[in-house]
């Protein structure tokens, strides 16, 4: 591996990917950094993207193999930014990469590995909805297609057994157990900061029952609950394996008030939510818990009507997050407030939370190590006199996508090109000097 | 009797063109979650399903084939943009040309299967090779056309 | 010259070893009759995508002169660029290899060995008489100019401008009126922001005008465009004369041609009359603006604001995204202005998808706007009825009335996309090449679109565009070096062509044109990205996609089903 490069991008969603491709293509050196052990950030949950209800996969999985494939990127995943010296031009930048145990040139992802294992673990990828074993990957067709270990629980490298089921199942020699974490120097000009968004923990609105009562989701299980390559191959059932809701309650803007902004994407992907019942399941009720429906751009008030005539329902709520959620018997209710104070309920056997879109959590650490501003939510602020610019307050580091404030996917890409165009400029200005 | 044991041992031949973005990627994703396919289809890999014209859908059937399926991307999904929406009319219009040569129009078949759809494809397939096991060997003698 | 196949088997570990029965698979391809006056190397090999399988493939093309190569392995989806660049060490021409997905399609997927050997040896013979039709291709270089060509001065088209500009990149910045900055002029104040947008307008102006890279052309409109990515030529009608500019070459096209607002006249809901104090958002903005005061038209200061919310969203069948945050933002300036009046909002949904519209939103209130919560409202001249959120009728008047319109796309729209080529969307916007992944490019190859004239937005999502082209363009036309176009296109037999011209009208890529003096069509190979579609439509056989022919994909198919 070069040790120098034109460009550092951190996080391999919608936004990096692009970037890291757009750069590459005109020649540029890339290093895309990703802490996960798979490429493609959170659009890759969707099964299908709005306003076209586009499949996510067929849309992203050729940029991925690109990704993949091309000469000009350097792919460290597995890999988070740990120091940053210098300045715009030349950055010194040390990365750290933890350990993979799983050889990504000698592993074909036959999968052999994964049945003799042992161990018995959740899989957080899929939101906790399915299990996994201590060598995985995170769910099929994700890529690379190459597994990694999870050393915690792997019985081999935590010491409680001297089991090597996987290693005696792999024909190509991939798996190394003594595999260790790597600290990497690098030299970059410029940094593409593109670490996206996660959904806010909805388990501390206790009058929401989520994580008590098992009828009620969030956005991203739910995601991942239709998605045909998930948990469940993409069937609507309750947890419990075996019923399919009969009725469910989809409940907008769950952290708006606490967070002090509208995340702008919520009402459309609420709104998507309904139309996967409705089209998995005919004859299940749906109910929208809104406020206001935010379905801004030129597509988007077109699939609202669309839903509309499918048959779903709309109560307007001042705070949809003040509806309470309880047991009721075998399913859920939802007592919620009816015109002027007149306190109704809704017994549905599912509910759908749709939460905020927060900074993902590396943000803090990542404005520290690059100091960078963030504004007062956790994203990263770009400059205020330049309305529209991807350039943050320090000079040479761009950012981009979600990690910028909550957005669409086509915005991200957008800034993710926006960002290409001042690293671009950058480099020639570091040239001529 | 005998005509039971004939129909049982029936190995239909089907062919499959698929959209090298999305239904070629179905496929190997069920391959790499060892799902069970049925080895009837034989897949022909095309880069949209708009490149199936009515020329090739006929000779397959004239060479042979008891079955076709033409797979691409779901409508609005197609990495040509509107490709599959072309493969959709001349599939409506192959199948009342299938009907004037005596063919079951069944034996043609169009599917959109995206990327993350291997079951669907494996369900797809199985379906469709169980249907043409029903419908049985393809009536065109191939020894008169070639 | 005799012909000479090479047929390796990849057993994959044991992925395609124990699953298939590689022997029997070798044995009965090698004694193949039809085969008979072609050489057939056929080998087995345990990992030929590992560096030692593709040094031996490498040796194996070598030293048996190869003619053409079959690998039977796995997807293609995985490892045909591995094996294409095997080949491009070699002599062997890469489209003279063919992949066989004999993992996927059967290993994996057929758990009767005896079947799966049967299919993977029924789709070897298929591969290579696929690869006896494919023919030698070559990959080609085409000169291209760097140059742009923005057309729209607004907020988009300067920026973009100066981005390129900056990196010395020759622009033409064409203006269809006698001034630069568009609509944005007309602002006062950047959305959510503080900041004084009039004086960043301003220089950014002065800026384009300054700038030695940039040539500025008012009161000009495109008059014809021929050609295509990195090679457009493009003629110019100029000034009041419109006299014709030829000459011009640009590599890309950026279409920066704003918007309208909706005229609120036209919707039955809104009646009012010229001398009515009722005034758009963007009426409102200049007046501020300019006056650096509110008045009526008699002079006197208004007592009482009412501000209405999504005229006209219903009609166009679309929410233009930037009015709420344009009221809220308006109401802010009147407050301060006014503090005394009273200022009513109504409003349908709240629609404030950026991070800091909230917040605004919360504060304004907090300064005493009223918001009111309304089904439907439309005004008569300066009252504004309105229905409640629980069905109740109401009607209410003020001294001036302030409609947010909806965003329409500009005069001119249509024909520009008719003449460009590019499609318009069903909302009447320039249409993306894709939604997601590709946002600010046209199906058109070198044909860019920036700002509202792509869809409603504001002025920083414009200038996010345009310097999102900028850092497409920066990155795909760079001086001095070639663009590498797609191999596997397609083309006309002219002999065959008839010149019905359906090829013409089912490519989404505007990638063939009609030679009138042959009287056939011409496929633009610079352009074409290969999808085959054109082949299909062809009544007359003559269009042939060259890596997806139709004997390359019959024979694959007759030996398939042998």
């Amino acid at each position: 591996m070069n040790n120098t490069y034109d460009t550092l991008v951190i996080g391999s969603g919608i936004a990096g990917m692009e970037a890291s491709l757009l750069l590459a293509k005109g020649g540029k050196k890339v290093c895309l950094v990703e802490k996960l052990p798979l490429i493609g950030g959170n659009i890759i949950k969707n099964e299908e993207s709005y306003p076209h209800l586009e499949c996510s996969t067929c849309m992203v999985a050729p940029v991925q193999q690109e990704i993949l494939q091309h000469p000009n990127i350097d792919l460290m995943m597995l890999s988070t930014v740990q120091k940053v010296e210098g300045e715009a031009g030349d950055f010194h930048v040390t990365l750290h990469q933890k350990p993979r145990y799983v050889s990504l040139t000698a592993c074909i992802g036959c999968g052999m590995c994964y049945e003799p294992c042992p161990v018995s673990l959740k899989n957080e990828w899929e939101e906790n909805l399915s299990d996994k074993k201590a060598i995985y990957i995170a769910c099929a067709g994700a890529l690379p297609n190459v597994p990694v270990i999870d050393p915690e629980h792997c019985l081999q490298i935590s010491g409680k057994k001297n089991c090597k089921a996987c290693q005696e199942a792999c024909m190509f020699e991939a798996i190394d157990f003594s595999d260790q974490e790597n600290e990497v120097d690098i030299r970059v000009k410029t940094i593409v900061v593109a670490t996206g968004f996660e959904l806010l923990d909805v388990s501390h609105f206790s009058h929401l029952g989520y994580g008590k009562l098992p009828g009620v989701y969030t956005a991203m299980e739910f995601e991942r609950l239709f998605a045909s390559n998930g948990p469940t191959s993409g069937e609507l059932t309750l947890r419990d394996g075996e019923k399919a809701p009969k009725s469910v309650a989809i409940v907008h803007c769950i952290g708006r008030k606490e967070q002090g902004y509208c995340s702008g994407v919520c009402c459309m992907s609420s709104l998507k939510h309904a139309h996967f019942v409705k089209h998995k399941l005919p004859d299940a009720s749906i109910t929208h818990f809104y406020s206001d429906l935010c379905v801004p751009g030129k597509l988007s008030q077109k699939f609202l009507h669309q839903v509309k005539e499918e048959g779903v329902h709309f109560i307007f709520q001042t705070d949809p997050e003040a509806v309470r959620v309880a047991e009721n018997g075998s399913g859920l209710e939802v007592k919620y407030t009816h015109g002027k104070g007149v306190q109704e309920t809704l017994s549905v056997d599912m509910v759908i939370l749709e939460p905020a879109m927060i900074p993902d959590k590396t943000a803090s650490q990542i404005a520290k190590i690059l100091a960078i501003d963030q504004d007062n939510h956790g994203f990263f602020r770009t400059l205020d006199e330049k309305a529209g610019s991807t350039e943050t307050s320090r000079s040479g580091i761009f950012v981009a996508g979600c990690a910028e404030g909550p957005k669409d996917a086509q915005y991200a890409v957008i800034q993710a090109e926006s960002a290409v165009g001042h690293v671009v400029r950058s480099l020639s200005v570091s040239h001529t000097e | 009797m005998e005509d039971q044991k004939q129909k049982e041992e029936f190995f239909p031949k089907i062919v499959g063109y698929l959209c090298n973005w999305c239904t070629y990627a179905a496929a190997d994703l069920a391959g790499s979650s060892k799902m069970e396919l049925s080895p009837s289809l034989n897949v022909i890999r095309v880069m949209c399903s708009s490149r199936v014209d009515y020329n090739l859908v006929l000779t397959t059937f004239f060479g042979g084939a008891d079955g076709i399926l033409i797979a691409g991307c779901h409508p609005g999904d197609c990495h040509y943009d509107k490709g599959n929406y072309y493969a959709r009319r001349r599939y409506a219009l192959l199948k009342s040309i299938l009907e004037t040569l005596k063919l079951d129009p069944e034996r043609l078949q169009l599917s959109w299967i995206s990327a993350s759809e291997g079951k669907r494809y494996v369900d797809v397939v199985n379906e469709f090779t169980e249907r043409i096991k029903k419908l049985g060997p393809n009536p065109i003698n191939r020894n008169a056309y070639y | 010259m005799r012909l000479k196949i090479g047929v390796y088997v990849c057993e994959c570990g044991p992925n395609i070893a124990e699953r298939v029965d590689i022997d029997r698979v070798i044995k009965v391809i090698s004694s193949l009759e039809e085969f008979e006056d072609i050489e057939l190397v056929v080998k087995r090999y345990k990992l030929l995508c590992s560096n030692d399988g593709q040094a031996f493939l490498k040796n194996e093309i070598e030293s048996n002169a190869l003619t053409h190569l079959v690998v039977a392995a796995c997807s293609p989806r995985d490892h045909e660029s591995t094996f294409m660049n095997v080949c491009k060490k070699t002599n062997l021409n890469p489209y003279l290899f063919n992949m066989v997905n004999i993992r996927e399609h059967c290993a994996w997927v057929i758990p009767d060995k005896a079947k799966a050997t049967e299919k993977a040896i029924r789709s070897i013979r298929a591969g290579i008489r696929r690869t006896l039709h494919q023919s030698e291709l070559l990959e080609r270089e085409l000169d291209a100019n760097p140059d742009v060509l923005i057309v729209g001065g607004g907020i988009a088209g300067m920026e973009a401008a100066l981005m390129l500009a900056d990196e010395k990149r020759k622009v033409c910045l064409i203006e269809k009126t006698e001034r630069l900055g568009g609509k944005s002029i007309f602002y006062s104040q950047l959305l959510s922001r503080q900041g004084n947008s009039a004086k960043m307008i301003q220089q950014k102006i002065e800026a384009v005008q300054q700038n030695a890279h940039i040539q500025v052309f008012t009161e000009t409109e495109l008059e014809s465009v021929v050609g295509f990515f990195g090679n457009f030529e493009i003629v110019l009608k100029v000034g009041k004369e419109t006299e014709l500019q030829t000459g011009l070459k640009a590599g890309a096209i950026v279409i920066a041609t704003g918007f309208r607002l909706l005229n609120p006249n036209k919707l039955p809901q809104t009646v009012y009359q010229k001398e009515d104090e009722v005034y758009t958002t963007l009426e409102v903005e200049s007046m501020i603006l300019n006056e650096g005061k509110i008045s009526l038209k008699s002079g006197k200061s208004p007592q009482s604001i009412a501000l209405v919310h999504c005229v006209g969203r219903d009609e166009k069948g679309y929410c233009s995204t930037i009015c709420c945050s344009t009221i809220i933002k308006i109401a802010r300036m009147l407050k301060a202005k006014l503090p005394q009046i009273s200022i009513r909002v109504y409003y349908r949904d709240l629609c404030l998808p950026h991070k800091t519209d909230q917040q605004t939103y919360e504060e304004v209130k907090a300064e005493g706007v009223d918001f009111i919560r309304v089904k439907e409202a439309g005004i008569q001249n300066t009252s504004i009825e309105y229905t409640q959120i629980d069905g109740v009728k109401k009607k209410e008047s003020a001294d001036m009335v302030i409609l947010a319109p909806a965003m329409e796309p500009a005069d001119g729209t249509e024909a520009l996309a008719e003449l460009l080529n590019v499609s318009l969307g069903e909302t009447g916007f320039f249409q993306e090449a894709h939604h997601h992944l590709n946002p600010v490019a046209t199906s058109i190859e070198g044909i860019y679109i920036v700002g509202a004239a792509q869809g409603p937005k504001g002025i920083s999502e414009s200038v996010a565009q345009a310097q999102a082209v900028s850092g497409k363009i920066l990155n795909r036309l760079i001086p001095g070096e070639k663009i590498v176009p797609e191999v596997k296109v397609c083309k006309v037999l002219e002999d065959f062509c008839t010149g019905c011209q359906t090829c013409l009208e089912v490519c989404c890529y505007g990638a063939i044109s009609f030679n009138e003096v042959k009287g056939v069509s011409v496929v633009n190979e610079a352009v074409c990205r290969g999808c085959g579609n054109c082949v299909a439509s062809c009544p007359s056989g003559a269009m042939r996609a060259i890596h997806f022919t139709t004997p390359q994909l019959y024979r694959e198919m007759i030996e398939a089903i042998r």
